[in-house]
């Protein structure tokens, strides 16, 4: 639920510091139980939601209901066909809309976020501080009050039902900026900055070739940060999109609950659907783990 | 970190620089945030007014309601208590969750931690989860004919519980937040312990201080930055509860369409087709968020970014 | 600085986009001649099928589909992408949501077209579109009879019989907590305002009517007290449940048979068979359980229209395709045969799609005879224009009088009292 994120850059090593000062052979058993087991538990009840989707996407509609939580069901097969036949496949194609939604928008989020972070951590300019406050402030406005005026301004234009409607709102993020702000401060020394204005390069220039490598650590934080942020936001593309062909999978997934009292609630494709749109969040999580590193206020706990 | 930061922008030929740099989030943030407010304060004042059946063309028009809307939700009395509901729900929500996450990171930094890597992941891994599938996933696991709660309990003889119940409610949806935040917070958490230099700690196990000692007299107080920020962030987001209540309203006989104030603006909104109340509720809730902000941004520029100016 | 210069960008960006959206919408479309395509909006499962049979045989009419939420989520995304100016040209409507609509404008009149096809529905059912006045604003495309569905199997383990009348529905409720604490005769639902509605209008009661130039509203009506009170007393007693249809919890009373009777509509097989599929061939209907004895009526719970928006610029073809969809003899069993929709058009019940009863009561060889008779003694109804506020207030209302075990009738109260209140402030003229 919380968000903001940076990276630090500081490869702070993994290694040497898990066995940092591991020279003392710890007390009692009970303080080397203790924690693990503390942790075990945490794990436990964090894990134990996402293995009753596992487990619930195994049943068939009734066993569902009727057989014990965490027995698991034969029906795993069946759920995946059913999903990917219903509405033609329109389950898959939720999933490279979410896919398209989230990467081309994070991605152009973690640009936009890169250019201003960096501009506004490595600039004096009159009213810097007014604009990262007015952006800042960005943070404080639920989306659902900007619902429904965003839908009417978006359709003065034509461009609702469009993918635009979905992606245009999505890459300003004002935590974004925060943390591209934070990193860039962090990891561009103004030195090598003031090296390449000798040089007589231009402005673009030094972004683009000295200051952006640097910082492309932390700009993967942020597009990760936006890619969940996307892929977990539901009220946008709720309002947004009339048309199921352009629905991202959260709202797909809702529309198969809900489709009114004359119709089930197809809680199997739904469950089974849920577990399917997890996984490649899930790959994302454990395959970018280092990337992972979020410091709201890097600098400040080494300085 | 520089003290020192170049004065570039004092000179001539690069004045233009930052605010081109600027410009596309500044265009999105107006096009998408700033014009969307204005235009709901001005739908905040304004209002339907219908004549005679209401039915056929031209019935219905659009007209200046001056501060009508305001005083209806102001008068509102749901609003209130869901107000008063929201704090009760961040003062329960962020020292749990932060103070789960604060334990799992120190534990996590403990040297030679167990399981450490599987535990981090996992707890991390409800971050993934969209809040509205996450609230359908706890839903099953609430209801007590589908819980394996009362699975237990019965199995136990133990009277059966109701998660969703008038007294329960609450904390149910509180615990659906907790489960997705609390893997986040520890993992900022933890990034700012794996920031310390580990030779801090050295003298003191050295003095033979126990793990315990190490984390509440070195690790917590370096903390602290990175405690109150997240405490901050924590806060913002819990002001915006609503998909979560929202998701369990149809389960539940106990959460009303006005449960948070975000409800009430939705309910408006979307359910009484009302848009100039629900943008009434929405400035309301924003000038209120605002004022609150003061105090937030003063926060973050002298956390954050003190060491620039 | 920073504010010029965003302001030229902003300035910019917006004519640009503004000459881009040129889609004024002006009052009397025109109705351009040669190929045209119509978007339609609808929720109905497969209905993909039916539009794409259509659009095999009228190639210079093609209908593009786009599937929805159920009907209350669309009536909202209806409302605001008519107040943005760009509402699809067709749209399925539940009936009680046409006033609503119409009263934004949303709908056009198309009477003049769609008069012909008046003599295929029964009256009440026209009623409902025509709202009592001369315009039409759609075609009606099911009805949905209110009846009793019932577990044959468990209705004999605990020696019941099939209840006739409300009294007899409540001793029955009573007999079977004497016998188990495992099963509950039915639930009442908080969250179901439109069955709760239908079950009003078995009792007599009209919300709303239409008095000259302004609106009477009686939703606390001496009829809908005495169902409201009905309920109430059985929720306090303890012999009916009290929990929310359509959940998690729900589908397993249904699959456990927790659950021994639903009071439901014609379309409750398919969401059965959809919820519970191993329970079928344990289901039977009868009519619903009558006030007084010997008495045969129904309400309506659902059934919905197919309207034309008033921004169509295609009106003429979007009128040809809801007069198709819901009258034609191949769309009709189409619907019946693909969407599961109990069709309004008369011709269309007793069609060759009928003949059998639905696959999960198939031991019910007169369903769709005995459906055709029920549908027969259902009351018309007259629906208001803010049915939404109604309907919320009832889910607020009511859950809150079960979970704190208040009198129903007051919530009944409650929502007369908002339903009026809004009315006022928007201006409608009410008598009285």
């Amino acid at each position: 639920m919380v968000t903001g994120s940076l990276v630090t850059a500081a490869p702070t090593g993994e290694a040497a510091h898990g066995d940092s000062g591991g020279g003392r052979p710890t007390g009692p058993l009970w303080s080397r139980l203790v924690p693990t087991v503390v942790l075990l538990i945490g794990a436990v009840y964090c894990l134990l939601p996402v293995l009753w989707v596992v487990v619930a996407s195994t049943k068939s509609g009734s066993t569902l209901f009727t057989s014990f939580t965490f027995a698991p069901g034969d029906s795993l097969v069946t759920n995946l066909t059913d999903l990917s036949t219903y509405g033609d496949g329109l389950f898959w194609r939720w999933m490279l809309n979410t896919a398209l939604y989230a990467g081309v928008g994070a991605a152009l989020s973690a640009m936009v976020s890169g250019l201003s972070g960096y501009t506004l951590a490595k600039f004096r300019f009159a009213g810097r501080s007014v604009v990262f406050n007015v952006l800042l402030a960005g943070v404080l406005v639920p989306g659902i009050t900007l619902a429904v005026p965003q839908y009417l301004l978006l359709a003065k234009v034509g461009l609702t039902d469009t993918y635009w409607s979905v992606l245009l709102p999505s890459i300003v993020s004002p935590y974004g900026i925060y943390l591209a702000r934070i990193y860039a401060a962090a990891a561009v020394p103004d030195s090598v900055i003031e090296a390449a204005r000798v040089d007589g390069a231009g402005e673009l220039g030094i972004f683009r070739r000295v200051a952006l490598p640097m910082m492309v650590p932390g700009l993967i934080t942020v597009f990760l940060f936006q890619f969940v942020a996307i892929w977990n936001n539901f009220l946008l593309p709720f309002i947004m999109l009339a048309d199921d062909d352009k629905f991202p999978v959260t709202l797909g997934l809702y529309t198969l609950l809900n489709q009114g009292s004359t119709t089930p609630a197809l809680y199997r494709l739904v469950i089974t659907g849920s577990l399917l749109s997890i996984i490649p969040l899930v790959a994302l999580f454990l395959s970018m783990q280092r990337y992972w590193r979020i410091d709201l206020l890097s600098g400040s706990v080494k300085a | 970190m520089s003290t020192a930061t170049t004065r570039v922008g004092r000179r001539g030929r690069r004045t233009g620089a930052p605010y081109a740099f600027l410009a596309p989030a500044v265009i999105l943030f107006v096009l998408f945030i700033i014009v969307p407010i204005g235009y709901a304060g001005y739908l905040s004042l304004r209002k339907v007014r219908v004549s005679g059946l209401g039915l056929g063309r031209g019935a219905r028009t659009e007209i200046f309601a001056g501060l009508e809307n305001y005083r209806a939700a102001i008068g509102d009395p749901e609003l209130w208590s869901g107000g008063l509901r929201v704090l009760g729900y961040g003062a329960l929500l962020v020292p749990t969750m932060l103070g789960l996450a604060l334990l799992f990171a120190l534990l996590l930094d403990r040297p030679r931690a167990r399981f450490g890597r599987f535990a981090r992941t996992s707890i991390f891994l409800p971050y993934a989860v969209p809040a509205i599938i996450a609230s359908l996933l706890w839903g099953f696991l609430y209801l007590p004919a589908t819980s394996p709660v009362n699975d237990v309990a019965a199995w136990l003889g133990l009277p059966e519980p109701d998660l969703l119940g008038e007294g329960s409610v609450f904390f149910a949806v509180v615990n659906i937040a907790l489960w997705g935040g609390v893997g986040f917070n520890m993992i900022v958490l933890y990034t700012a312990l794996r920031a310390i230099p580990p030779e801090l700690y050295e003298s003191a196990r050295l003095d033979g201080c126990s793990e315990v000692q190490i984390a509440l007299r070195i690790k917590i107080p370096l903390l602290l930055p990175a405690l109150v920020m997240t405490t901050v962030f924590s806060m913002i987001a819990t002001l915006q509860v609503f998909v979560e209540p929202l998701a369990l309203s149809p389960l539940s006989n106990s959460i009303s369409s006005t449960w948070t104030p975000l409800m009430k603006v939705y309910r408006d909104a979307f359910d009484t087709n009302d848009p100039y109340a629900a943008a009434a509720t929405s400035v309301l809730i924003a000038a209120i968020t605002l004022v609150l902000s003061f105090g937030f941004l003063r926060l973050v520029q002298n956390r954050a970014f003190g060491q620039e100016r | 600085m920073t504010r010029s210069l965003g302001g030229k960008i902003l300035t910019l960006a917006l004519t640009v986009s503004l000459v881009a959206a040129c889609t004024s919408t002006s009052d009397e479309p025109e109705e351009p001649t040669g190929p045209v395509e119509l978007s339609f909006w609808s929720w109905a499962p497969n209905i993909e099928k039916v539009v794409d049979r259509w659009n095999a045989d009228n190639p210079e009419m093609k209908v593009t589909l786009s599937k929805q939420a159920g009907g209350a989520d669309m009536v909202t995304k209806l409302l605001t992408a008519a107040k943005a100016g760009n509402p699809p040209d067709l749209a399925q409507v539940e009936y009680q949501a046409l006033p609503t609509l119409v009263s934004n404008d949303v709908l056009a009149d198309i009477a003049g077209q769609a008069n012909p096809v008046k003599d295929r529905f029964a009256e009440g059912t026209w009623q409902q579109v025509t709202l009592g006045t001369d315009a039409v604003y759609a075609i009606p495309q099911d009805a949905a009879p209110m009846m009793l569905y019932y577990r044959t199997d468990l209705f004999e383990r605990f020696g019941l019989t099939v209840p006739k009348t409300w009294d007899e529905f409540a001793q029955t409720a009573r007999t079977l907590r004497g016998r188990t604490t495992k099963h509950w005769l039915t639930t009442f639902s908080a969250t179901d305002p439109g069955w709760f509605a239908g079950l009003t209008q078995q009792a007599g009661a009209a919300w709303w009517g239409i008095e000259g130039e302004s609106w009477r509203v009686t939703v606390n009506d001496a009829a809908t007290k005495k169902v409201a009170d009905y309920w109430g007393g059985l929720v306090a007693e303890g012999v009916v449940d009290g929990k929310p249809m359509y959940t998690p919890e729900w589908n397993k009373a249904l699959n456990d048979g927790t659950l021994l009777a639903w009071p439901s509509a014609v379309w409750a097989p398919g969401v059965l068979a959809g919820n519970a599929p191993d329970t079928k061939g344990r289901w039977a209907m009868a009519p619903l359980p009558q006030w007084t004895a010997g008495e045969n009526r129904t309400g309506n719970w659902g059934g919905s229209s197919t309207g034309v928006t008033a921004a169509s610029k295609h009106r003429t073809a979007a009128v040809k395709f809801a007069t198709w969809l819901n009258t034609d003899p191949t769309a009709t069993s189409l619907l019946v045969r693909e969407a599961a929709v109990y069709p309004a058009a008369r011709d269309a019940q007793t069609g060759p799609a009928l003949a059998e009863p639905p696959a999960f009561l198939a031991n019910q060889a007169d369903f769709y005879p005995l459906t055709k008779q029920i549908a027969e003694t259902a009351a018309g109804v007259t629906w208001g224009p803010n049915v939404n506020v109604t309907y919320q207030v009832y889910q607020d209302e009511f859950a809150r009088a079960i979970s704190q075990q208040t009198p129903f009738s007051a919530a009944v109260d409650a929502m007369q009292t908002a339903t009026v209140d809004d009315m006022r402030k928007n201006g409608f003229a009410i008598a009285g």
